[in-house]
């Protein structure tokens, strides 16, 4: 009897519970990604002139009169959105010291990356180095290959470089909109290297939402006891665009 | 003797100072231009001329302008940047004061207004063209002695000019993906839905329309595509909003989506899509259907319901 009574009271509690919560069928949203929810934003706005060019901040069809007279169209920023947003891109220091590099005794220094885009969203940065680390009569400190076997990285492929014998020229990231192999602050890359024709490599990139979006660039090199000493010098550049 | 001690005083301050100032050397670059991105229909002949913004707001710095061509590299809006100019398109500049490829200073906290002239020679064939106007800064002076890695920004607008003697474009899309990326979830899951459209044709397209969802219930939601841009013979995923946003510190978001539905789900329910590309454009559709069940809750109830058991059992045995 007792038994029955505690089934009885768990059943109480629990079937009304499921059945409170079925009704709620309609699609509930957390937030929405984007500040226009329509598509259909013709009607908000007009039509900037001057003698020289025409400007459309809304979108619309191609005006087949206005194409017809004046033989262009031109339309500024992001058609899906309200207004024109700037797109904005910081680089805290430009000059990544590591001092004097010690054989077998890892250098690193850091900048942050930011990007400030309203909530126009898609964007990425790429970075590429314009030659080796190197010194005026060409010694180079090699692009780094992490610590090798498994742990072989690549310029699209971010793996463990711990080791104090693994020598060369690298960078990890940590922060907002990284690519996901830089899994803990042990993660590098050799940068892609533009004397040998490499392509960029993307470091930020977002599909989503973006606004001052911030990551850490943690530059590291590490020369064997045979490296000869000298000012190893490169430039890296880091374009950022936004989507279309 | 006063004065010999002023001038060691002055001597060994101002020499420390210059050596040890020599590191102090970090430099901020912060650049802003606008608008980001510019859409141009034209005829073979005709010139625009656009003005940008071009805003530095770290410390002071040489700038380059140059513009380079540009293609798609997936489907996510991602671009890749040509190393070479190419294209019969023209730019120059209408500001008397700067040329492309010619550096020029722009203080801290102050803007340089960029004219650029646009220019479409006659008897080009019809086709898009996809450029980017690319701001680059010189690099910092190395310095002497020490190992060191200098970094240049480059920050860019792009540019997508669709030149057509008859204003018509070409329109030729079809969905290549639309897909919740599994049939059955739980009910209390977000559902991500990927929708990815192919352009086919040889100018760029934007889609409107809308994402459906119906429940077997009768319930009905819609999501209204965002109306970005697909560039010539290329693919794009789609968005929709509203979204509900994936927590990605989950590391749930490892592949990207074009909607995520949230709520309480139960039984069967059809997700349809519908996307035109402007008037007089054909009209595509896909579908695809997913089922929830409450499989957590259902769980947890039995999970109780056997512990209660084993409880009293144990109880009635003592």
């Amino acid at each position: 009897m007792k038994l029955k009574n505690i089934i009885f009271a768990i059943l109480l509690l629990t079937i009304p519970y499921s059945l409170i919560t079925i009704h709620s069928f309609a699609v509930l949203m957390d937030s929405s990604q984007f500040k226009i929810e329509s598509a259909n934003v013709e009607i908000a706005g007009g039509n900037k002139s001057s003698t020289s060019y025409k400007l459309s901040d809304t979108v619309g069809q191609l005006a087949a009169g206005e194409y017809s007279s004046s033989g262009y169209v031109v339309k500024a920023g992001f058609q899906y959105l309200h207004s024109i947003i700037p797109f904005s891109f910081s680089i805290s220091n430009t000059n990544i010291a590591f001092g004097t590099l010690v054989p077998n005794i890892p250098s690193t220094a850091t900048t942050n990356l930011t990007i400030s885009f309203g909530n126009s969203g898609q964007y990425q940065v790429t970075a590429i180095e314009e030659g080796p680390l190197k010194t005026q009569p060409g010694v180079a400190v090699p692009d780094t290959t992490c610590d090798g076997g498994g742990n072989t990285c690549s310029e699209s492929l971010a793996k463990i470089w711990s080791s104090s014998s693994a020598y060369g020229f690298g960078y990890g990231m940590s922060g907002d909109d990284i690519p996901a192999d830089f899994t803990d602050s042990t993660y590098f890359r050799p940068f892609p290297d533009r004397t040998a024709s490499e392509p960029p490599a993307v470091v930020m990139t977002s599909t989503n939402v973006s606004k001052n979006r911030v990551s850490t660039v943690t530059f590291k090199a590490n020369i064997s006891a045979f490296q000869q000493s000298g000012s190893y010098q490169t430039v890296i550049n880091f374009v950022a665009t936004p989507s279309y | 003797m006063k004065l010999k001690k002023i001038v060691l005083i002055i001597m060994f301050f101002t020499i420390h100072y210059s050596l040890f100032t020599s590191h102090s050397l970090a430099q901020q670059v912060s650049l802003s231009l606008s608008p980001p991105l510019i859409e141009l229909f034209i005829k073979p002949g005709k010139a625009v001329m656009v003005a940008y913004k071009l805003e530095n707001l770290g410390d002071p710095t040489f700038l380059n302008l140059k513009i380079l061509p540009f293609e798609a590299k997936d489907s996510l809006g991602n671009i890749r940047i040509k190393s070479e100019f190419e294209g019969p398109v023209r730019f120059s500049l209408d500001n008397s004061e700067l040329s492309l490829g010619k550096p020029f200073f722009l203080k801290t906290n102050s803007s340089q207004q960029i004219l650029l002239r646009i220019r479409i020679p006659e008897n080009i064939t019809d086709g898009d063209y996809y450029y980017s106007l690319l701001a680059e800064t010189n690099p910092p002076t190395a310095i002497e002695g020490v190992g060191s890695a200098r970094t240049k920004a480059t920050i860019g607008s792009n540019i997508l000019v669709t030149i057509s003697n008859s204003g018509n474009v070409d329109i030729n899309p079809k969905i290549t993906l639309f897909s919740t990326l599994g049939k059955v979830f739980d009910s209390s899951d977000k559902i991500p839905v990927v929708l990815t459209v192919v352009n086919k044709g040889k100018n760029m397209i934007k889609p409107e329309g809308q994402i459906s969802l119906k429940g077997n219930f009768g319930e009905t939601s819609k999501y209204d595509i965002i109306s970005k841009n697909i560039l010539a013979q290329s693919e794009r995923m789609i968005e929709a909003t509203p979204s509900s946003l994936m927590d990605c510190r989950e590391r749930k978001c490892l592949f990207p989506t074009s909607l995520f539905l949230s709520g309480f789900f139960i039984g069967k329910y059809n997700l349809s899509t519908q996307i035109k590309f402007g008037e007089n454009s054909p009209t595509i559709f896909a579908s695809t259907i997913f089922y929830a069940f409450p499989f957590k809750i259902v769980a947890g109830i039995l999970i109780t319901v056997i512990i209660v058991i084993i409880i009293i059992k144990r109880n009635n045995q003592d």
